[in-house]
C-alpha cells in the first residue's frame, strides 16, 4: 500500500511528527497497519464510552449497538486480514442483552492484536464459525430482522456475505425474501432506463453543466483507488462513469456489458443512492454537512482531550484542513484499502447514525496519534 | 535529498498556493518540486494538502510552504479559504486541454478576490511533454500572461522540466519584494524581516518592477 507514503505532507503535523518521533516504525508494513487500525477501532469504543457516560450526546441513541465487540471478522476466506480484533469493553456489558458473549477477549488477545501477531488465537475460529452460523440464520429467515442483522454486522460481516448484507442494510434489498428478487430485478431495469435516458445520448442533447460534469467524471474515474487494479479495469471504469453521471443527474449503459456486471452496476448505483440519502448535504454546494461535522469533531476533541486540542490550535492547524478529507471520503484514503470493507460493515450497520458515528471514529484517530501529536517539536 | 535543510532552519517562510482546474497536474508539480516524485496514478486532491521545501536565494534560506488545492468545482467554496495569507500563486492549466486554459481567467479572478492584489502569480502550462497533443500554444499562454502581468512558464512534471525553475522564480520574486521593502524601511533583511508563522506578508508595495518582462524563456 503506497497510498500512505504518497500522501505524506511535509508540513502536515500529524505525519511529520509521527515520522520524526518514530523513525523505526514501519508504517507501510501491512501487519503494522492492521494493528494500528485495530487500535483505532478500540479507541472508538473508548470515545463512545466517554460520550455515553458524559451525556446523552447525539450519537448515543444507537448505543445498544455499541455493546458488541468490534471484531475483525476474518472467516478464513479473506487473505489479507490476519488479526482478528477482539475487544469487549466490560463497561458496555450492561447494554448487552446477554446475546453478545461470543467474543471473549482476554487481555492476551489484545496484546496479540496490537503486536500484529499472525497466528489467530484458537478460540477465534470457533467464534467465527459461530458468527457465520448466526449470519446464515438471520439471512435465511423469511423476513430478515434488520435490527438483528445490524447488531451482527457492526462487528464485521464475513466477506462472502457482504453483497447480501450490505444490500439489506442499505434498505435496497427488501427484508422479505419472497419479494427480494423481484424488487431487485425491477430496480435494475429502472436503472438501465435511466442510463438510456440520460447517459446514452449524444452530447448535443446535454447541457453545458452536464458536459462539464462528464468531463470531471472522466478525469476522476482513473484516479479512483488507482493502486487497486480492480478499479483500473476498463469495464469497472465504464461502470463507475455511468454510475456517477446517473447519480448526479439520473441517466446510462452500453450493450456490450455482460448481464451480471450490469446487474452489479445497477445495484451499486442504488446502494450509493441509499447511502447518500443519509448525507445529502455532505456533497452539495460548499458541503455544509461536512463543515458541520468538522465543527462537531473539533468540539468533541476539545471536550475529551484539551491538550491535543490546544496543541493543534497552537500549531495554527485548522480541523478543516485535515478532517475535511476524512469526512469527504469517509476514511477511504486514510486506511489500507483491504480494511475499508470491514470498516464499511460498521458504517452500514450504523445506518442513519453514520454521520455522527464518523465524528467519533475520527476523534479516536486523533487520540491514537495523540502521543506523537503532543510531544514537543 | 541533498541540499534540504533542517525543518525549522530558515530565514523566510512564504506561503504559495497551487490553483487551477482539476487534473492539470498541480499535485504532481508539488511532488516533483518537494520530493522529486511523479505518479501517473495519483489520486484527486480533496480539500487541501501541503508540502514544503527550502531553497537558497541570495544566501538566504527561503522555506516555501505550498498549499495544493483541489481543482474540482465542487470544492471551490472551501478552497478559496485556503488563499488567505498567500504571497505567491502558481495558476496551472493543462496544455493538452483547452478548457483548462479558458478557465484561467476565472481562477485569476477568484485569486484576486481572496488575496492581496500584489501577490506574485505565475501562469503555468503543464504537461509540455505531450507535444503531439498540445491544444494551447506557447504563444497563447505567453500573451495571456503578459496581458494580465503574470509570470509564465511551460512545465512538465513528468519530465521534470522547468518545475524547479518555476517555483524558484516565484520564490525569488517574492523575496525581492520583501527584502526591498525591508531595506526601504531600514530594517536588517536577515533577521527582523523574518515573518513569523502565519503572519501575513505585505507585498503591496513596489512590485511593479518585478512584474514586467516575465520569465518566459522556454
Amino acid at each position: 500500500m503506497k497510498s500512505k507514503s504518497s500522501n505524506v505532507n511535509d508540513t502536515n503535523h500529524l505525519n511529520k511528527e509521527e515520522n520524526k518521533n518514530q523513525p523505526k516504525r514501519e508504517i507501510s508494513s501491512p501487519s503494522t497497519l492492521d494493528s494500528r487500525f485495530n487500535q483505532i477501532l478500540r479507541n472508538v469504543q473508548g470515545v463512545l464510552d466517554f460520550v455515553s457516560s458524559a451525556s446523552d450526546a447525539s450519537c448515543g441513541k444507537r448505543s445498544p449497538t455499541f455493546g458488541r465487540s468490534f471484531s475483525e471478522n476474518d472467516t478464513g476466506t479473506s487473505d489479507h486480514v490476519q488479526n482478528p480484533m477482539e475487544v469487549e469493553d466490560p463497561s458496555r456489558g450492561k447494554s448487552n442483552n446477554g446475546n453478545v458473549n461470543k467474543l471473549k477477549s482476554s487481555p492476551s488477545n489484545i496484546e496479540n492484536t496490537s503486536k500484529g501477531a499472525h497466528k489467530s488465537p484458537i478460540g477465534t475460529r470457533a467464534t467465527d464459525s459461530a458468527r457465520v452460523t448466526k449470519f446464515t440464520k438471520e439471512l435465511s429467515a423469511p423476513t430478515v430482522i434488520l435490527e438483528r442483522l445490524r447488531e451482527l454486522a457492526w462487528s464485521g460481516v464475513p466477506p462472502y456475505m457482504r453483497p447480501t448484507v450490505w444490500r439489506l442494510l442499505l434498505g435496497y434489498a427488501p427484508p422479505n425474501s419472497d419479494r427480494r428478487e423481484g424488487v431487485l430485478r425491477r430496480k435494475r431495469l429502472e436503472y438501465f432506463d435511466c442510463v438510456a435516458q440520460f447517459y446514452d445520448i449524444p452530447d448535443t442533447e446535454r447541457s453545458d453543466d452536464e458536459i462539464n460534469m462528464l468531463r470531471q467524471i472522466a478525469v476522476d474515474c482513473p484516479r479512483t483507488v488507482p493502486d487497486v487494479t480492480f478499479f483500473q479495469q476498463v469495464q469497472v471504469q465504464k461502470s463507475l462513469e455511468r454510475i456517477l453521471y446517473t447519480c448526479v443527474d439520473d441517466w446510462s449503459i452500453s450493450d456490450i456489458t455482460p448481464e451480471k456486471i450490469s446487474d452489479i452496476e445497477a445495484d451499486c448505483y442504488w446502494c450509493l443512492s441509499k447511502l447518500l440519502d443519509g448525507m445529502q448535504d455532505h456533497y452539495t454546494f460548499a458541503q455544509p454537512g461536512i463543515q458541520r461535522l468538522v465543527f462537531k469533531l473539533k468540539e468533541l476533541v476539545r471536550r475529551i482531550d484539551e491538550p491535543v486540542s490546544k496543541h493543534i490550535e497552537e500549531q495554527g492547524l485548522e480541523f478543516l484542513q485535515f478532517a475535511f478529507c476524512w469526512f469527504n471520503c469517509v476514511l477511504i484514503r486514510e486506511i489500507p484499502f483491504h480494511l475499508v470493507t470491514r470498516l464499511w460493515d460498521t458504517y452500514l450497520a450504523e445506518g442513519d447514525a453514520l454521520p455522527d458515528f464518523l465524528v467519533y471514529i475520527f476523534a479516536s484517530f486523533l487520540l491514537t496519534v495523540r502521543i506523537s501529536l503532543s510531544s514537543p517539536v | 535529498m541533498a541540499g534540504y535543510r533542517a525543518e525549522d532552519d530558515y530565514d523566510y517562510l512564504f506561503k504559495v498556493v497551487l490553483i487551477g482546474d482539476s487534473g492539470v497536474g498541480k499535485s504532481n508539480l508539488l511532488s516533483r518540486f518537494t520530493r522529486n516524485e511523479f505518479s501517473l496514478e495519483s489520486k484527486s486532491t480533496i480539500g487541501v494538502e501541503f508540502a514544503t521545501r527550502s531553497l537558497n536565494v541570495d544566501g538566504k534560506v527561503i522555506k516555501a510552504q505550498i498549499w495544493d488545492t483541489a481543482g474540482q468545482e465542487r470544492y471551490r467554496a472551501i478552497t478559496s479559504a485556503y488563499y488567505r495569507g498567500a504571497v505567491g500563486a502558481l495558476l496551472v492549466y493543462d496544455v493538452t486541454r483547452h478548457s483548462t486554459f479558458e478557465n484561467v481567467e476565472r481562477w485569476l479572478r477568484e485569486l484576486r478576490d481572496h488575496t492581496d492584489p500584489n501577490i506574485v502569480v505565475m501562469l503555468i502550462g503543464n504537461k509540455s511533454d505531450l507535444r503531439h497533443l498540445v491544444a494551447v500554444s506557447t504563444e497563447d499562454g505567453k500573451s495571456f500572461a503578459e496581458k494580465e502581468s503574470l509570470f509564465f512558464m511551460e512545465t512538465s512534471a513528468l519530465e521534470a522540466t522547468n518545475v524547479d525553475n518555476a517555483f524558484a522564480e516565484v520564490l525569488t520574486q517574492i523575496y525581492r519584494i520583501v527584502s526591498k521593502k525591508a531595506m526601504e524601511t531600514g530594517e536588517d533583511v536577515g533577521n527582523s524581516a523574518v515573518p513569523s508563522k502565519g503572519e501575513k506578508i505585505d507585498v503591496s508595495k513596489d512590485v511593479s518592477a518585478v512584474k514586467k518582462g516575465g520569465c518566459c524563456s522556454t
